[in-house]
């Protein structure tokens, strides 16, 4: 199931987003758990061996942090004071937020490490917090999850586009096992997303309203949900990389002329005077304690 | 491409790779990349860096760190069969700093150290706190220059995550500290499809100052990078070892900005288990250290592509293992989960004494009593010559134990040490309760007199190459043992509101009665002898008649 | 006069045995041999460890881990193993090591004394109450005169009392285990009886003493003056000896704030294992109010014309609600019940507290075993257990004092409950 995560997470690095500006949150270790057969690799699935683990994933949350409390936190801002930058979601009102959550759910919650749950209405809470205090223009609502569509029911915050991989009353079931690790590694809906946007390059002209329509009833057997009377645009004029891709335009310049940069500053640092430095013996010697 | 000659710069980066085969069907492969920077650290404010990360820059100068050694582990080392490694680290996360003499408030900056460090390795090093550190006396001195006479141990900070897991993520974070990060050098070789499928894998960063020059009026920052591995022939397949399949490629070129970039490949079990090397070597070095000769084959990094291969002669020997001079384990005795013990065993196999440090951080909800520390040496209950014991307090501050010994010749000795299995509110157990509560290892630290089976870098030395002919006094060797996992005793986290309903019930058990007998008086009244089922029954009736008898009244009347 | 009155009832009633000197030495003998087997044996370790019998207050390995810190220079107070206050440490330590008696036989000594004191205490509260039974006489009306006691109750009531102390296994238990409720115990017999006997400064000096023990005992002070008099300096000595006050928190704030949630018979552990976080204040408030000070006022008003009564009730009360309980405290007043042998023909739930006592007594180690042990049953069936035990205790001490009631109405009023020829019932309104 940690392919479920890393699957759209190496689909938006593809497509340009950073890892600056992704965080991740893992509870589990499956890539270097001691039962996994090919250690540091999640494969995005048995046929085609794309290791989506890669060689440049970075976990921001992992193991025990993952809790209701920390992904509330991270949501609104309110982190402790000394929390590093990677585990921050600096983002503004300019800033359009993709927020992904797998897992298991049911109806009005998802849950977290088998002890504790978040409800329908603290995720909502969680998104107005967002919007009183400008912390996003807009937000595309992913949940692969059982019942998933119960998640983004009570929202009621503008500029919300939400879709469940199920309807409230419905499971969200797996799309194949890998025998040699055995268990699931992908779910239906995550793996035909994944599939699309592994059609899509940095410079589509594919839009959302294609991507919410990614999973039929007949292959995902289970009904996709979708919300957009909180969103303001109509998703089928909205680009696809609005929320998957970062696209940085770059200038080349041949012409360069650097300044040396003018310091006004006499003032320098005092030069360092020479102490006498040692090297300390790193183990007491016995006779001086007796 | 422009290259730019910075011949002002003041810093200097080296990266080597070790191949040494050992005794067991086992490879130590090490990386050491090693950054000196000619700064002062003292004044440094890290705004202007070259080669030097800036990123661990800024949270050294921040929390005005003198020493940093991070390091985060997966398996565990075998001292017995493996020898010592060049540098040891304990399974799971090892963090221990010194701060500067002018630090207010050590607690803060190390628990904001511990913060950072967790942003920028992507560890749950956040978790490091004042309840699982502790300020060791005896066991991690400086490794760097000081300046004062005295060492005020209250600036030290030693902490331990045993159940970290080291992965890929905390890989990329690491590589992208080093100058030429992943792209060029020896550091391309780590691909973590490779390298985490190891029976031991470690990563580490140890930062410090250290004289400039012989002189040592003046000091510098250093900066030393390592990966260990230790393969395992029966999962590569093979004996024959080579870059693609310990690494999945070889080697395209050394990092420009590295001062040298060599290969030393141990050849000094050549003798007993004969290898080839192809290519060959560009040169053989001969390494006297503390009495032991070895060999070394040194392949400087060629600017185009190379790798190396080893072909097995098949000519074995049957080999014997001298186990080292020192090494330890720990577990834990006892059954059911009411009390038990702690036991670590350190074998001394040196024909002479051995005075080692036992420092043991044991969590603070593993209480464990002083009275009950016993050192049996080859049976017989010895004293130890010196114990530093600062008793922790539940949810403050952990068990601090500092055991100096001194160990006979050939001596196996057992330090244990009972403890009360203590049970904590529900919310403080993990999501996972029943996998168990981890101890982390203890470090044996001493000074060995032979350098057999060491490779350690000598203290004022940073690269493989200063190792060689590095004789010394002693060899400072800090065993780690094993982790260990106990089952706290859980209660039943279905629970809560049902034992508040049933306490509060018992308390209102003896409030009524004692309400009653307080504050009313006993009177006689008379018996009401029915009960109310049979006054039920009366008044049903009575109503019955009643209505009854109005009807025929009514009827009557008609 | 007192003596005279009481051989003639003895006359009166040659068919009522009374005990004689020898018989109750012989009891003495049994009682502490008993103990000296068991301390002794290899059975000492099991009963010793056994949580009932040992809680963190009064386990003898903390007190030895707090000696042993303290010969090393270490303050035992800056962990937080030890909860014994200064004083006591040092009583402790002048017992063990200054005058090299071995630990055992000093709890042996201590807990045969508690015996000696209960005896007298009974001996004493007997003759008050014979006392006031004579002063009184006039006012019984005249068919309850059959309830009044006799000669031979006033004697063989203190040799029951011992008898209860000597053989109750939770005494037995209790001494065996090393648990320092043994001193605890004797300090409070001591008060007990220098409080009977009339002695203020013995009682309030005693008393200070059982409450730098522990803190529950402030409730029944005696003497305001002298007692705070004794505390403060007893204070003071506390913090000289320890070199600074960390020890009140270590104490104190120990039972007031319960850290420790190792499983015992009382209520505490469970209701603050599964507590939440930001309601914890709040009821450890409410519980040791509740464990304290709730009851004393309005018992005391109550019962004002029997101190004694008063005193057991809530030592009574004390023992089932205070944060850190073992079987010391619940032997100890159950072995003053033998004094109140004229209220049993009221007590209406003996059978019922008797069995609830035995069954619980036998199934709480059980269940300890298999939850500790044997990982297979949890938490709640002990949990369960010591819910069961409470609640019996809660009966006892109820119906006691109901029983006291009825007696003194019956004592006024007669025997007979009727209302103009019509059957009455006694109820309380």
């Amino acid at each position: 199931m940690v392919t479920q995560i890393i699957g759209p997470c190496w689909s938006v690095k593809r497509l340009g987003i950073p890892d600056s500006q992704i965080i991740l949150m893992i509870a589990d270790d499956m890539a270097c758990n001691p039962r996994n057969p090919r250690p540091a690799t999640v494969f995005n699935n048995a046929n085609q061996h794309i290791n989506v683990y890669g060689d440049d994933v970075e976990v921001d949350y992992r193991g025990y942090e993952v809790t209701v409390e920390n992904f509330v936190r991270l949501l609104t801002g309110r982190l402790p004071p000394g929390t590093p930058r990677s585990k921050q979601l600096l983002t503004d009102e300019g800033s359009n937020v993709l927020i992904y959550l797998t897992g298991h759910g049911g109806d009005g919650f998802l849950k977290f490490q088998d002890s504790e749950e978040i409800t329908s209405q603290e995720m909502a809470d969680a998104l107005e917090q967002m919007w009183q205090k400008q912390r996003y223009h807009e937000i595309f609502f992913m949940i692969d999850t059982c019942q998933a569509a119960s998640m983004y029911e009570r929202f009621y915050s503008p500029n919300i586009l939400a879709v469940g991989s199920s309807l409230v009353g419905e499971d969200s079931l797996s799309h194949h096992v890998d025998p040699a690790i055995g268990v699931y590694i992908i779910d239906r809906y995550t793996y035909y997303a994944l599939e699309f946007l592994e059609n899509v390059d940095p410079h589509t002209k594919k839009t959302m309203g294609e991507f919410l329509n990614v999973c039929p009833k007949r292959v995902c057997i289970s009904t996709v949900g979708v919300r957009t009377n909180l969103f303001r645009r109509n998703p089928h004029q909205v680009p696809i990389t609005d929320f998957f891709g970062s696209v940085r335009p770059v200038e080349l310049i041949s012409n360069v002329t650097v300044q040396p940069l003018v310091t006004n500053k006499t003032q320098k640092k005092a030069p360092a005077l020479p102490k006498k430095y040692r090297y300390v013996p790193p183990l007491v010697d016995f006779k001086y304690l007796v | 491409m422009p290259w730019f000659i910075l011949t002002s710069k003041s810093d200097r980066f080296s990266e080597e790779l070790l191949i040494k085969p050992l005794y067991s069907d086992h490879l130590y492969v090490h990386f050491q990349f090693a950054t000196k920077w000619d700064t002062n650290p003292d004044q440094e404010s890290f705004r202007h860096t070259h080669i030097f990360p800036r990123a661990l820059g800024e949270i050294i100068e921040r929390y005005n760190v003198q020493e940093l050694h991070v390091s985060l582990a997966g398996g565990l080392w075998r001292y017995e069969t493996w020898g010592y490694p060049i540098l040891d680290a304990a399974p799971g996360a090892e963090v221990w700093a010194w701060f500067k003499a002018d630090t207010e408030d050590v607690d803060k900056n190390w628990k904001e150290l511990a913060s950072s460090l967790s942003g920028l390795l992507c560890a749950s090093l956040n978790f490091i706190n004042v309840d699982n550190s502790v300020n060791p006396e005896y066991t991690f001195k400086p490794r760097g220059v000081v300046s004062d006479q005295k060492i005020n141990s209250t600036y030290v900070r030693y902490a331990s995550l045993p159940r970290e897991i080291v992965c890929t993520e905390n890989l990329t974070p690491w590589k992208k500290l080093l100058p030429c990060e992943s792209k060029s050098g020896l550091a391309s070789l780590l691909n973590s499809g490779y390298i985490h499928n190891v029976r031991y894998h470690s990563i580490a960063i140890h930062m410090r100052p250290v004289c400039r020059d012989d002189a040592c009026e003046f000091t510098s920052l250093e900066l030393q990078q390592s990966v260990s591995l230790v393969y395992d022939y029966l999962i590569m397949g093979t004996k024959n070892w080579s870059f693609r399949k310990l690494f999945g490629q070889g080697l395209m070129g050394p990092c420009p900005l590295s001062e040298n970039s060599v290969i030393f490949v141990d050849t000094t079990s050549n003798v007993s288990v004969p290898f080839q090397l192809i290519p060959s070597p560009d040169d053989y070095i001969t390494s006297v250290r503390g009495g032991h000769v070895s060999t070394f084959a040194k392949y400087n990094v060629k600017p185009y592509a190379m790798s190396i291969n080893a072909n097995y002669l098949g000519k074995e020997s049957v080999l014997l293992n001298s186990p080292p001079s020192l090494h330890a384990n720990q577990y834990i005795t006892g059954y059911g989960q009411e009390r038990g013990g702690i036991v670590t065993k350190i074998y001394n196999n040196h024909w002479g004494a051995l005075e080692v440090v036992v420092l043991q951080n044991i969590p603070w909800y593993v209480p464990i009593y002083l009275h009950t520390l016993k050192i049996d040496v080859n049976g017989v209950r010895v004293e130890p010559v010196g114990i530093h014991y600062i008793p922790g307090r539940q949810r403050q501050r952990p068990y601090h134990l500092e055991i100096l010994l001194k160990l006979p010749p050939r001596s196996v000795a057992s330090v244990s040490i009972d403890f009360d299995y203590v049970f904590l509110k529900w919310q403080e157990y993990p999501p996972d309760a029943n996998h168990g509560f981890y101890i982390g290892s203890a470090v044996i630290s001493a000074n060995l007199p032979l350098a057999r089976n060491f490779t350690g870098l000598p203290q004022d030395g940073a690269t493989i190459a200063d190792s060689f002919n590095a004789s010394r006094r002693g060899y400072l060797v800090q065993v780690r043992t094993e982790n260990m996992v106990i089952t706290l005793p859980t209660p039943d986290f279905s629970m809560p509101y049902n034992v508040i309903c049933l306490a509060c019930t018992v308390v209102a058990l003896a409030f009524g009665p004692l309400h009653n007998i307080t504050t009313k008086r006993l009177v006689l009244t008379v018996k009401d002898n029915e009960k109310l089922i049979v006054k039920i029954k009366n008044r049903i009736v009575k109503a019955w008649t009643e209505r009854n008898s109005g009807s025929d009244v009514n009827q009557s009347v008609q | 006069m007192p003596a005279e009155k009481s051989e003639k009832y003895v006359e009166n009633r040659p068919e009522q045995r009374c005990y004689k000197t020898g018989t109750i030495l012989l009891m003495y003998t049994v009682g502490a041999s008993i103990r000296y087997w068991l301390i002794f044996s290899r059975y000492q370790s099991i009963i010793g460890n056994h949580i009932e019998v040992s809680t963190p207050l009064n386990s003898w390995k903390r007190v030895s881990e707090g000696l042993y810190l303290q010969s090393k220079g270490i303050n035992p107070y800056e962990g937080d193993l030890l909860h014994e206050a200064p004083v006591t440490m040092l009583l402790y330590r002048t017992l063990t090591q200054s005058l090299k008696l071995p630990v055992e036989i000093t709890f042996l000594i201590f807990d045969i004394g508690t015996a000696v004191l209960l005896y007298f205490i009974a001996r004493r509260y007997m003759f008050q109450l014979f006392v006031q039974q004579e002063e009184s006489k006039e006012e019984y009306s005249e068919d309850s005169k059959e309830f009044l006691l006799a000669g031979p109750d006033f004697l063989n009531s203190p040799v029951f009392v011992a008898a209860a102390f000597l053989f109750n296994p939770y005494m037995v238990f209790n001494c065996v285990g090393l648990s320092t409720t043994v001193f605890h115990n004797f300090f409070l017999a001591l008060f007990l009886c220098s409080m009977l006997y009339g002695s203020i400064l013995l009682s309030t000096v005693s008393l200070a003493f059982c409450t730098m023990m522990s803190l529950s005992k402030i409730r029944a002070f005696v003497t305001v003056g002298v007692f705070i008099l004794v505390m403060v300096s007893l204070k003071y000595i506390s913090t000289v000896l320890s070199n600074g006050d960390a020890f009140i928190k270590n104490v104190y704030g120990f039972i007031l704030t319960v850290p420790d949630l190792q499983p015992n018979i009382g209520l505490f552990w469970y209701f603050f294992t599964e507590m939440f976080d930001h309601f914890r204040d709040l009821f450890i408030c409410s519980f040791q109010i509740n464990a304290t000070i709730l009851y004393l006022i309005p018992l005391s008003i109550k019962f004002r014309n029997d101190p004694f009564l008063l005193t057991t009730a809530v030592l009574f009360l004390i023992s089932v609600f205070k944060s850190y309980p073992c079987l010391g405290d619940v032997g100890f007043v159950l072995s003053l019940l033998p004094c109140f042998i004229h209220l049993f023909n009221y007590s209406q739930q003996g059978f019922l507290v008797g069995v609830i006592f035995l069954i619980t007594t036998a199934l709480g180690p059980i269940l300890w075993h298999l939850w500790i042990y044997s990982n297979s049953a949890n938490a709640n069936f002990y949990f369960g257990v010591t819910l069961a035990f409470a609640i019996a205790q809660i009966f006892l001490v109820t119906d006691i004092l109901f029983a006291y009631l009825k007696r003194e109405f019956c004592l006024k009023n007669g025997k007979d409950r009727k209302i103009d020829g019509k059957d009455a019932l006694l109820i309380l309104e």
